[in-house]
Parts: structure tokens; sequence; C-alpha cells
């Protein structure tokens, strides 16, 4: 038969064809291949002693391969927890054995697809060789030694206790999680409220910071503008710091299917990325010149009148000083010299930009962590203001966020100065109306803090902590140094100046860990200290119920899938039980005067909260000012059963009703993006599109937030006549609604009289009743208001952004030029210097020991710190080793060969002397240009040649470990966020020597 | 390099440029040593998974087919 | 009658591995072996890198069966290549000539034994009984026989790669690459493969008479 028949003649022919395939195949340089490959053996090695030699096939799970016809098997819709991009997951659960996981077609935001963390998700639920953290630890004697849950807790508080009545409640510092669901975050935040201090941050600090000021104070909300699909409605894309095939790999779907149909891609950046590769403009530039180039646009834009007048005039407040300053200062020539790009390719990039509208400029932390960065996100929200590319389907700032959900615990979480809702912490009435929601006594509050003024005060920053260990007492901003840490759910390999972070290690009281993988902070305290670490194992996403916000602000609850595995706990079941040692368990669940905001259950994690009242009672009745309110956990509920009923390119649903529970979805958007305004009841339907006037409030269209004021030295700095939303009965700008504005307006009576009680006295954003906003928006108004978007923010210390060169730059030459700011002596309670560690980098000519551009970023596999995807051998696998991505030429230069290790050192600071150094393997690639290297930032477990697995809890280590880029990178911080700079350094690479 | 490798495949594939013949092997065939395979509509479908009606060849294409289009984007953005 | 075949649109592939953990999730494939795996060519050449997910293409004229000394292949009606393991000797034929580098062969034990050839089932799983423990533990799941298409297609980030029935991913692909301007016309692997002229755009899902 000619199935199986041997044809041996075209057999031989064809194998030896096949041979020169698989060679050529083979002769590829790529980075996975090659790396991998020269890891290959070392793979064996890690397999040999992680799995054992040879392995039978499916050891790795307890799945059971028997299909059920019985129908046994739950399926529970959970969202994957990896990025912002929100991807659905069907889980498959036979007793309570997480055995299978299937694509969500019907998802509006992923369509079934997902990257590779994604597609393998399911790792986490199998309990053979898993690498979490199984019990609670203590270290005792240089040794992780196994305690009991009670244990853990009491030594904790009596420590905790102790500590606070030596040193009071600034003593402490919360790290905590944008990987929290939204109802943990919110509490988080105000477990470090109800402990007394504003020292607490998380991951948002060091991701997007830069971006939430920069947008916030522009235009009103620090958030993407649109969503990811509604990249499909565009005709250019511009990647400025973003490496999305890698970073937020189901968003390319969306940018591929747009470019398919004509729009453009525009990838600008230091490396040639995978993003890049599907690029139709690729732009090289040099690391940390971003508002260089973006002006260098700007002018061509200018030059050739692509502005767009008419929108500038009516929308955005600045723009003509704007301009004559770009025009001044950012000819061609000037352009050219500071970023390296040609004036032709600026040009062609300006063009594309004003041809092709709407158009996105997308980025992430390419952008945002530099100390320049607040400058870059504002230049880029100012080129897209002057082509009216903002407040419309199809163009705006899309800003991809990193954690799956990092957009979530910005808006509710621990922040150092905010509350939930980002109610300032330093105004008063934030303190009145979250004490009221949280069904709390102020006056407890206030005697929980060391002082009002410290409760006013912002704390310090993630990206700072250890500066509040090791910083001289009287240059601080409050009583004590920082003497407990916990990292709850947070890498600390992700922060920078790793190598002085053992020295803050060092001096620390009590450090907790709080995570399913201990991380990188439990092998480098052990390294450096004999006792004084607990770690607890939290459970995940995965093992809780509880809703997350995607990048585009759409709101999605996961289902749990399994129970905490091994002894592991939720976190707010660790928060609920800590918080009863610590004292004030009845005000962490708003028990006051017969009310209680959160119920209790009895759980596998032992008491905990419901999650649902966190959403219901606290969140869905505080967080007025960004739109948590009208978020329901029956409506999101409804959405997650119903994601076909979702159109794809507008998010909006046509038409449908739920099964389960009758409610009528019509016209809501997917997940209901925030802003979703008011009650649930006047189904508010979520913003897609943030200030699009195009449509009507109850639509989801916007104006400009009205933050500013009125008017500013004389103009006018509402929107102009004419503008509005569609369907307002206001046509031109107007103020933010309160009770004065409506009672002016005559629509006071159309509040109810209940409404018209908690309405009184108050504003839009913090009537509780939500009636300001209903009437607002029933009359086609923003609650907000409607005012312009400034190009010009007069409240900063650069009102228009500036090119400042990094405090360690390549170019010494142009420091003089740009310089970056004065040092400021006290910056989110810490001194912080810019000018004195530049200026001395210049005069060491550290460039020239140091001639090498370094950055860092995303890999594929890989996220965050990485300890977790790093456990999960299906990922693990697949990138074996940390590396160094070099030009061919520097490589040659120095002797190196693919494959190779090498040493990369920079001027950061080893407290134990000298500078610090990276053990890392050669990839030699035309990827970056001769004078940057690039280092991918997810691994940790090695520290400067030596691999840390002995300091790690036995079992608990992860499978892959190497050098994290962090432990070798510099000083340097954002000048308004305390954002730290971890894009662009200085550093030598060389040959390796033992 | 693509190109190359494609003019690779184009060679390799002179032989036999023909899509060849499939014949159904639902049992063993003459010259095969495999065991019987069970043919994958003779299967009863999974109680929360696609529907067929068992044995018939044609019932299970069509919701393979059906299902395929998931893989196509515009199937599901222009529903 | 149905023709299973894979397609990657080089165009979209992004290299995002997604398919390749997607298979390791799906059949539980051990560390060391991996059924489908992402090339990139031309890594970091400004305008020339292309990435491509390879495994078994499940050949019509399969070299891998032609050249296997116990004849352990067979073809399943609807066009899967598949083997039987009991029956491999873990010889390497296969291997070499395989155009796509699909044969595996889980780590080399004592004295260079080879263990049994593992390769990409189409997630069709193998000769065991349909679903059953046996099945799964030696090839891994059987989506076809649930009526589901490979988990690595199912799952592609980009939908660059398209796994089912011949004629529909043709049309598929037809439908891209009009949109596209003709980009990318030539389907990669296709002509090794599947015998066909490799051009998305311009061929007929495959050729008359060619197929059952
Ligand atoms: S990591 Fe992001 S893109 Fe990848 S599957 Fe998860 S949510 Fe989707
Ligand atoms: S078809 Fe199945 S076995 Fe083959 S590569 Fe894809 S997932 Fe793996
Ligand atoms: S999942 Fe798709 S895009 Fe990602 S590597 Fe595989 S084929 Fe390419």
């Amino acid at each position: 038969m000619l199935l199986t028949r041997k044809t041996n003649g075209s057999a031989v022919q064809q194998s030896r064809l096949a041979q020169g395939l698989n060679g050529v195949l083979a002769k590829t340089i790529d980075r996975r291949s090659f790396l991998k490959r020269s890891g290959l053996t070392a793979g064996a090695g890690v397999a040999a002693v992680t799995f054992g030699s040879q392995l039978p096939f499916s050891m790795i799970g307890e799945a059971k391969a028997k299909d059920d016809s019985s129908g046994k098997i739950e399926v529970k819709r959970t969202v994957c927890t990896h990025c912002s991009v929100g991807c659905a997951i069907d889980a498959h659960v036979q007793d309570g054995v997480w055995i299978r996981q299937e694509p969500v077609f019907d998802s509006p935001i992923n369509l079934g697809a997902h990257c590779a963390k994604g597609a393998a998700i399911r790792e986490h639920g199998i309990s053979h060789d898993s690498h979490r953290l199984k019990y609670p630890m203590k270290l005792e004697g240089g040794k992780w030694k196994k305690i009991s849950w009670d244990t853990a807790y009491d030594e904790i508080s009596k420590k905790m206790l102790e500590i606070r009545k030596q040193s009071g409640p600034d003593s402490l510092f919360i790290v905590g999680s944008s990987k929290h669901n939204n109802e943990q975050a919110e509490l988080l935040c105000k477990w470090a409220r109800l402990w007394g201090t504003n020292n607490t941050d998380h991951q948002a600090r060091i991701c997007h910071s830069t971006t939430v000021a920069g947008l916030g104070q522009t235009w009103g909300y620090g958030a993407m503008t649109n969503s990811y699909n509604d990249e499909q409605n565009s005709k250019s894309l511009m990647f400025l710091g973003s490496n999305a095939a890698e970073a937020h790999p189901v968003s390319m779907l969306h940018t591929l299917h747009a470019k398919e149909n004509g729009a453009k891609v525009i990838v600008v950046d230091p490396r040639y990325t995978r993003t890049a590769a599907k690029a139709d403009i690729y732009v090289r530039h040099r690391s940390g010149t971003d508002v260089a180039f973006l002006f260098g646009v700007l002018y061509h834009i200018f030059k050739n009148g692509w502005e767009d007048k008419q929108y500038i005039h009516d929308r955005v407040y600045g723009m003509d000083k704007v301009k004559e300053e770009v025009m001044a200062k950012w000819t061609p020539e000037k352009c050219t010299e500071v970023t390296g790009v040609s004036e032709a390719d600026v040009y062609l990039v300006a063009k594309t930009m004003a041809e092709n509208r709407p158009g996105f400029i997308i980025w992430a932390m390419g952008q945002t962590q530099h100390t320049n960065a607040n400058a870059v996100v504002r230049a880029t929200n100012i080129v897209q203001l002057a082509l009216g590319n903002v407040g419309r389907s199809g163009g705006g700032c899309n800003v991809y966020r990193g954690h799956d959900n990092v957009q979530g615990a910005t808006d509710l979480g621990p922040n150092p100065d905010t509350l939930p809702g980002y109610y300032p912490v330093a105004v008063p009435g934030s303190w009145v109306h979250w004490a009221k929601v949280w069904n709390i006594d102020l006056d407890w509050l206030k005697k929980q803090y060391a002082s009002e003024a410290l409760m006013a005060r912002p704390g310090m920053t993630v990206s700072r902590w250890i500066d509040g260990v090791t910083e001289k007492t009287e240059n601080i901003d409050q009583d004590p140094n920082l003497r407990m840490i916990f990292f709850w759910g947070h890498a600390p390999n992700s922060q920078s100046r790793g190598s002085e972070m053992l020295e803050a290690m060092k001096k620390l009281d009590l450090m907790v860990v709080i995570d399913p993988y201990p991380s990188a902070s439990a092998a480098m305290f052990a390294m450096v200290r004999k006792d004084g670490a607990y770690l607890l194992p939290a459970a995940t996403q995965l093992e809780c119920d509880g809703s997350v916000t995607a990048s585009n602000r759409s709101v999605q609850w996961r289902e749990k899938v399994i129970e905490p595995m091994f002894e592991s706990r939720t976190d707010h079941a660790i928060m609920y039980q800590l918080a009863g040692k610590l004292g004030f368990a009845d005000q962490f669940i708003g028990k006051k005067d017969g009310k209680q905001n959160l119920r209790i259950v009895k759980s596998k994690s032992g008491d905990e909260p419901i999650l649902e009242d966190v959403t219901r009672n606290e969140t869905n009745k505080g967080t007025w000012t960004i739109g948590y309110t009208g978020q329901s956990p029956e409506r999101m509920q409804a959405h997650m059963r119903n994601m076909h009923l979702f159109d794809v390119k507008s998010l909006r649903c046509k038409g449908g009703k739920d099964a389960l529970t009758g409610y009528d979805m019509t016209g809501d958007y997917f997940g209901m993006p925030w802003p979703c305004y008011g009650s649930p009841t006047i189904k508010h339907p979520g913003t897609p599109n943030l200030y699009d006037t195009h449509l009507h409030p109850m639509d989801g269209g916007h104006t400009f937030r009205a933050l500013f004021g009125v008017e500013k030295d004389g103009i006018n700095l509402l929107a102009e006549d004419g503008i509005a939303n569609k369907g307002s009965d206001i046509t031109t700008g107007y103020p933010q609604f309160d009770h004065v504005l409506l009672k002016k307006l005559g629509w006071w009576d159309e509040l109810t009289e209940d409404e018209k009680k908690a309405a009184e006295g108050k504003t839009w954003a913090n009537d509780l009743s939500g009636g300001i906003q209903r009437v607002a928006m029933k009359h086609g108004c923003s609650p907000f208001g409607n005012a312009k978007a400034r190009a010009v923010v007069w409240n900063w210390p650069d009102a228009i952004p500036q090119h400042r060169e990094p405090l360690f730059s390549p170019r010494a030459d142009l420091v003089e030029k740009y310089p970056t700011h004065d040092d400021v002596k006290n910056l989110w309670r810490l001194p912080t210097l810019f000018k004195s560690v530049q200026q001395k980098a210049v005069k060491d000519e550290t460039h020239k020991k140091f001639p090498l551009v370094l950055t860092s970023g995303r890999l594929v596999e890989y996220e965050g710190g990485g300890e977790e995807t790093r456990s999960n051998p299906w990922l693990a696998e697949l990138m074996q080793d940390c590396f160094v991505e070099i030009n061919p030429k520097t490589a040659a230069d120095r002797g190196i060969r693919n494959g190779e290790y090498v040493w990369v050192s920079t001027p950061g600071i080893n407290p134990g002397g000298g500078n610090p150094r990276l053990k890392v393997k050669a990839k030699v690639t035309e990827g970056v240009g001769p004078d940057t290297v690039f280092i991918p930032f997810h691994f940790s477990g090695w520290w400067q040649g030596q691999d840390m697995l002995p300091y790690y809890p036995e079992g608990a280590a992860p499978i892959v470990r190497g050098e994290a880029v962090n432990t070798a990178t510099t000083y340097g911080y954002d000048r308004i966020t305390m954002m730290q700079e971890t894009k662009t350094t200085l550093c030598q690479v060389a040959k390796f020597q033992a | 390099m693509i190109r190359r490798l494609l003019v690779a495949a184009a060679v390799l594939t002179l032989a036999a440029c023909m899509e060849v013949e499939q014949a159904s092997t639902p049992e063993r065939q003459a010259g095969q040593t495999v065991r019987r395979d069970t043919a994958a509509w003779n299967n009863e479908p999974l109680a929360n998974g696609p529907k067929w009606s068992k044995g018939d060849r044609t019932s299970w294409e069509e919701q393979i087919k059906k299902r395929q289009l998931a893989q196509h984007e515009d199937r599901r953005i222009y529903q | 009658m149905a023709r299973m075949k894979f397609l990657c649109d080089a165009e979209r592939c992004i290299e995002c591995n997604g398919c390749v953990t997607a298979c390791k999730n799906e059949n539980e494939v051990p560390w060391g072996v991996n059924r489908r795996r992402v090339v990139t060519i031309n890594d970091g050449v400004i305008g020339a890198e292309k990435s491509i997910s390879v495994a078994c293409m499940h050949c019509s004229d399969a070299p891998c069966m032609a050249v296997c000394p116990v004849d352990c292949f067979y073809r399943t009606s609807d066009g899967v290549v598949l083997h039987d393991k009991d029956l491999c000797i873990g010889c390497g034929y296969c291997f070499y000539a395989c155009p796509f580098g699909a044969p595996q062969f889980p780590q080399a034990g004592a004295f260079g034994l080879r263990g049994k050839m593992d390769k990409c089932t189409f997630c069709a799983g193998g000769p065991e009984a349909d679903k059953s423990d046996a099945e799964f533990k030696k090839y891994g799941r059987n989506r076809l026989a649930e009526g589901k298409l490979p988990a690595c297609a199912e799952m592609c980030s980009t939908k660059a790669l398209l796994g089912g029935d011949g004629d529909v991913i043709a049309d598929i692909y037809r439908e891209r690459v009009v949109r596209r301007g003709n980009k990318g016309a030539e389907a990669w692997g296709w002509g090794s493969a599947y015998g066909q002229p490799p051009k998305g755009g311009v061929a007929p899902a495959a050729p008359a008479g060619g197929k059952s």
C-alpha cells in the first residue's frame, strides 16, 4: 500500500534533503534554541535533579486521563494571572484536582488564545514535585525550619507589637502586590492604614507610576485610554517602549489583525524586538532619549501643519507654549544628536502617524522606568493631543500594564499616597469618606497613626525601602527608620540596586514574606542573616475568587478553581487572622454599631472574609472617583458566563440576557471598564474609550476631566463651546458636579429624597448615594466636569517636558546641555539625589570605564521577578539561562563568543567593595546596537556568580535560577513618582574568568 | 532564509507532488504491523465537550470544521 | 473527508511559545521532549527575522513511515500519522528522515540506547483504547476523539498556528493572505509535508482528487 510502502530510493534522497533542512534549521541563531541547546545538558542535569532521569510520560501531573462522560468534571472560568491582557481560561476540575485547561473562544479579549504562560497555567494546580512554599517557615540559626500557622502568627505579631512600642507604626513597610485581586488589594490598603502607616506600596510604583501621574496630570485619569481590542479600529500603532510580543503576547492578536487590515505598525526601541519583527517601520534610538525623539516627531508635525488645530483649540490647554519650545529646541539636528535617529526616520514616523489617524502610541516599561519618565509620558500625551488622537475609538494612549491586576491594585490597593480610588491621604476629606465606607471610627484610626501629620503624609515607596532602612535617621521625614518589612506578593529582584538591598536586610528586625513562592527574598535574607524572617505560604489567585482589572479597565470575576494547596491560605484570610493578633480584626471587617461590612466564613484557610462583600459593601460603595461603583459581583459574573454576547471590536453587548439571573446585558461593555459610574442599578455600561465625546455618558462617552480649576492666568481651562458629550444638556465646558452646581442648574429636585439627604454638601466623588452622578449623566454630562487636557503641567518641575540625560549617561558631553534635576532633600520621605550622582559620574568618567548602555526587559516565558514562572517546568525548560544580548562587533572586540559566560559589571555599589557584576551567558545578536546590551529581568537565585540554592527553603527553590539584573542596576529615580531607573544605565562586559 | 527552505521543500516533494490517497484504517491493514485504532467519531462525546452522533463520521467532521473556525479570529470578530 | 494538517503563519508567529506549553500541558510531555518547537530564523536581523512553530506535520507521504524498520507507523483515516510505542525500537531512523525534526527521544539512557520515540500526535493519542489511561500515559490526550482540535493550535496567541481540516485551513489562510496583499503567501512547510504548491493565496485547498 502506498501508505506504508518503503520507497527506498526516495527515502534515502529525502533523508539527505531532510538533513539539509534540519541543518539549516539548526544553524539559525536564535536565542532559545541556542542558549537552550547549550543548556540542554544543563537542562538534563536539572531534570535529573528535579524529576529523576528516565522519566515516564505524564508523571508530572496527577491528572486522570480518563474522560468522564458521567459529567463529574466541573468547569470553572478563571482569568490568567500572568499579565494584564486578561485571557480567560476554562479549568476542568475533577474531585478537586485541576485536570485540564481549555481555551475560551468566547472571550472577546483573547478569543481562546494564550501565550506560553497562560497555556501552562494549570501547572499551578499540580502538587507532585511542586516548587511552592508548602507550610509556614522561620529562619532559625541560619536554617529554614517548618512551623505552624499559630506559631508564626504568635511570633510575628509579638515582634511587631514590640517594635511598634519602641519605634511607632512607621517602622513597618508593607510591599503589597499587583497580583492580589481587587478585593484583596483594597483590603491590604485598609490593613496598612489600620496598623497606622502610609508606608505601603506595590509593583505599580516600579511599573507604571510615571504613566499614572503623567496621564492623570494631563487629562484626568492615569489609565490606558482604550482597549487592546480597539486597536482593530486604528490606522497606526506606534510602540515606543513596549515589547508587546513578549510582554503582552495575546494583545498582538489585535495588533496583527489591525495590521492586516492596513494599520501601520511602528516600533521605536533600542532593541530589535519580537514586536519590531512585525513592524512596518523600525527605528532604533538611544535608550533614555524618548523625550527628544517625541519632540523631534512633534517638530515635523508642527512644521508641516499636521496638527489638528480645531481639536487643540477646543480641547487642549498650552499647546502653543509647547510648540514654541519644540520649534526652537528640537530641530532635526538636535534630535539626531541626542537620539541617534536620522532626520529622515523621524520625519517618516511623523508623517506616517499624521497620515494614518486615528492612531495609538503604546508603551510599557520602556517609557516609564527612567529618571525622566514623567516627562517621557507627558511628551507622548502631547504628541497624541497634537494629532487629535485622544478621546476617540482607534486612537489614544494604550498603556500596557504588567501584572494581571496591576491596574486594579493601583486603583484600589496599597498605595503610599492614596486611599482606594485615588482619594489622597493628604486631604482630610478622604479619610472621612473611607472611614465611613469602611464603617470604622475615624478617631480610633487617627490614634493608630504616629500623628495626624504622618497620616496626611505620603509614605515611602517600594523602590526606596532599602534607603528607609539604611539612611541616617535625621535625613528621613518620619521618626524611625524602617525596621520591619512585609513582602506580600512582591519579588525583591524587581527593585534596582539589589547589591545594596543586602545591607538593608542585614539591618532589619523582621522580614515576613507572604507568597506562594517564597521568592528570592528568602534566599537573599538567608545569605546574610541567621534569623529574623518568616515565610507564610499564600494561595494563588486560582485558589480563590475575586475580581481582576485588565489593562483596558475591564473588570473580570474569577471563580475559584481549586482549594488552596498544601498548607497555604488565601491572602485575605491571612490579613484577617493577623489583624486579629494585632488587635484590629473588627475594624478590618467593618464591624461597628451593629453593622458589619464583611461576613466571615470558615474555609480551608481558616476564618476569612467573603470577597463579594468587599466588592459590594466597600468598593462599590466608596470608589466614586474612578467608577468602581457600578460593577457589582452579579453583573461581573453575568458577563463571565456570557462572553459570547460581547462584540470583539467594540466590546459591547448587542443584546442578551443571562440565563441564570435574567440580568439583561444589552449595551454593557465587557467587564464594564471603569469608570462605571453610579450604583449598579442605574446600569452604566462602563467606558470603553476614555474621553470620547462622540458618545452619551450612559453609552460610555466622556469629556476630559476638570481637575485643575476653571482658569489659569486668564486662560479658560474648560472645554470650548460645542465640545460636550453627545446628547449633553450643557454644550460647553463645565466644572465638576457638586450639590451647588446641581442646584444652580435646577436639577437638584431630580434626586430622590434619600439621595438628597446623602448628597447635601457633597460632590460627585463623595456622594455615597451616587445621585449626583446619576443626574449629571442623565443630562448627558460627565460628573467630573468638561475641561481641556493640559499640554503644560504648571505644577510640576518641568511644566513642559524636558529631555534630561540619565544619571549614568554614555554621552557625558550632553550632560551639561541636558542636565538632570537638582537633588531633592525630601521626596516621599527620603532625600533623593539627582545632579550630584550625575556630575560625579561625569567627573569620574564612568562612561569610559563602563562604555555600554545596559537596558533590561521581559521574556515571554516569565513574569516579573520570575520565581513563580521559573518554578513551572513547562516554562522553565524553554529558558534555562540568564543572558546578555550583545552586538557581534561589541562581542568581537572583547573576544566573546556566542553562548559563553561573561561578566557584566556596572557602576553600582557593592557594599562589600567594588562594583556589582553578573555572570550571564552571551547571546551575540544584531538585535542590539554596538553601544547597548540587554539583560532580561526575570532571573534570581544567583548572586554575582554564586548559586544561592543552599539558601532557599528545601523544595522551594525555582527550577531555573540565574543572575538578577537588578543586583547591578544603579541609583536613579523619577522626580515625581520615585520610579526607579532600570532601562538606562552603564556597564562593561568582559570574558568570564572565575 | 525562508526562501531557501521553501526551495528545498519544493525539491523535496518533486517525487511526490500530489496529495496521496488516504486510506481509511480503522482496522489493521495488510502490511501494517500496528494494532487497531478507533476512529475519532466512534467515541462517545464528552458530557461537557463538543457534540456529534457517535459513529457518524459526517457529524463529527461537521462539528470539527465548525470548531476550527475558532482559529480564525474573523469569525468571532464579525460574528 | 477531513484531512488533518498544520499550517504556521510566519507573518503572525511571535515566538511566544504558547503552542509549546499548551502541548506540554495537554499531553504532560516530560522535560526534554518537545513535540513542538518554535524556531526563529535570522534572530535580530532587521527586516529578516521570522518565527515558525514546528512539529510533526503529518505528511502525506510520510518519510518517517517509509524508513521505519519495524513498521510502527500508521495513518488514521483523517490523515494523522501515529505510531505504536510497543513496536518502536528507538533506532532513530525516523528522526533522520523527518524534514521537520519532529521525532523526539526521551533522554538517552545508559550505553547510548535511545528510549521509545515520541512525537506530536495531532492530539489524537495512539493505538491504545481511546481516552484510556494507557493511551494518555504513552501518547497523551486524544482530543480528536473528544471532538476537539490540537491544543497548540487552539491556544496559539496570534492564531498563527492553524490545525485541523486542510480545506478549512486553506480557506482561512487564503482570506488572510488576500487581506494583507499577498504577504506571506507561501505557507511554510506545506510543499514538503503535503506535496502542494506552497501558495496559500493561489492554490486550491488540495489538488483535485487528491483527498479522500
Ligand atoms: S500572560 Fe497575558 S497574554 Fe499570556 S495568556 Fe496570560 S493574560 Fe494572556
Ligand atoms: S497537536 Fe497536540 S501533540 Fe501535536 S504539537 Fe500540538 S499539542 Fe502537541
Ligand atoms: S503560540 Fe502561535 S504565535 Fe506563539 S509561538 Fe506558537 S505558533 Fe507562534
